[in-house]
């Protein structure tokens, strides 16, 4: 379904676009008029992600995500909740069909999915069409960083879902972080902890940083690198060709980030 | 006793500490702590690196790179951002107290 070079960098383009806290809508238009897609905003976070060229279901993910849930459950309350105008995550977390984490993620994939399809469509430039707002409930939207990571995680998922249980290993309450592979054209996160509100300008700049010290600090044969930006601790490591930074705020962030990446590396 | 051997004489296990231009990477001054002989190709390697790390386009104020065997702490002046203190060490357990003292002795130089 998915072919073709990572799109991430064209979706990193196409969140940017976003105004800050709005709600609209980003559409594309075949050279036709009709519609190829669009992706819903609401106060800056991401909604929903449609493309005509994206035949999967938010039911097909959530009957392959839960092995209890039927294709036909699903269609069933898909049905009612289009004949009553009513949502259909909510419904399903109210009838007790799915867990909130697991819609959450569904849904995540589903955005991301058709996201990734639409930019890779033949169609206009992306025009943008402001709308008061759809009544999603904040819950089930998604930050853009949440989503470039996940569009970033569809070309390898395997390597995203370890990249993330290692942020969850390492990364503290207090503390931020994101992982990129360290590869040509790539320094976007393929998974993240904590950075729902960081913008991407940002992410992308700490990315950059921290990759342009750990090609020279490696060198030195240097395996961890702490420093001092702007008030924040950065903290950032290569584990397998991908780059984990970890971001530490607040007092004493500095030394607090330097002893735990210090008990992190191996001593001669 | 110059200040730079003064402040590789208070960290323990230095190896070597040196004030760079941070725009250039060029080396102002160094103390090596054996007395002045020429540092080894590995330590030659990691002055090379964390100088050419000051020269990155955001010029961190400080930095410390951590590899098996040495630590290293730059700390660029606030005062002064074009000079950067370097201090390498062994890699010891008092990494925090050797942080501590590389950056009391670059603010007591820029004072």
């Amino acid at each position: 379904m998915i072919q073709g070079p990572p799109s991430s960098a064209e979706v990193f383009h196409v969140l940017e676009r976003v105004p800050a806290d709005a709600s609209g809508a980003l559409v594309r238009e075949r050279p036709d008029g009709t519609m190829a897609g669009a992706l819903l905003v609401e106060h800056g976070r991401v909604c929903w992600a449609m493309s005509q060229r994206y035949p999967r279901r938010l039911t097909d993910i959530l009957a392959a995500e839960q092995s209890s849930l039927s294709t036909e459950q699903l269609d069933e309350v898909f049905a009612l909740c289009r004949r009553e105008h009513r949502p259909l995550g909510e419904t399903l977390i109210e009838r007790g069909m799915v867990s909130l984490p697991v819609l959450h993620r569904a849904l995540l994939r589903h955005t991301c999915e058709a996201l990734d399809c639409l930019v890779r469509d033949d169609a206009s430039p992306w025009s943008w069409v402001a709308h008061s707002g759809y009544g999603y409930h904040p819950m089930l939207t998604f930050s853009p960083a949440e989503v470039l990571a996940g569009v970033r995680a569809i070309a390898n998922p395997a390597l995203a879902a370890r990249a993330l249980d290692r942020l969850h290993d390492v990364v503290r309450a207090d503390q931020r972080g994101f992982a990129f592979e360290r590869a040509p054209g790539a320094k976007l996160p393929l998974a993240q902890l904590g950075c729902e509100d960081t913008d991407l300008a940002t992410l992308a700049e700490l990315a950059a940083q921290a990759d342009e010290v750990m090609a020279v600090a490696e060198f030195a044969e240097i395996d961890a690198a702490i420093t001092e930006l702007g008030g924040t601790a950065c903290a950032s490591w290569t584990e397998d060709n991908v780059l984990f930074v970890v971001l530490c705020e607040g007092d004493l962030a500095f030394n607090r980030l330097l002893a735990q990446v210090a008990a992190m590396t191996p001593q001669a | 006793m110059t200040p730079l051997a003064e402040l590789a004489a208070s960290v323990t296990d230095c190896v070597v500490a040196a004030w760079i231009d941070a725009r250039t990477g060029a080396v102002l001054a160094r103390y090596t702590a054996d007395g002045g002989q020429p540092l080894d190709t590995a330590l030659d390697a990691a002055l090379d690196a964390a100088t050419e790390v000051m020269r990155s386009r955001q010029r961190p104020p400080r930095m410390v790179l951590l590899s098996a065997r040495h630590v290293h702490i730059i700390h660029r002046l606030a005062a002064d951002p074009r000079r950067a203190l370097i201090v390498i060490c062994e890699r010891s357990p008092n990494i925090g107290l050797a942080v501590a003292l590389t950056r009391k002795f670059a603010e007591a130089e820029a004072a």
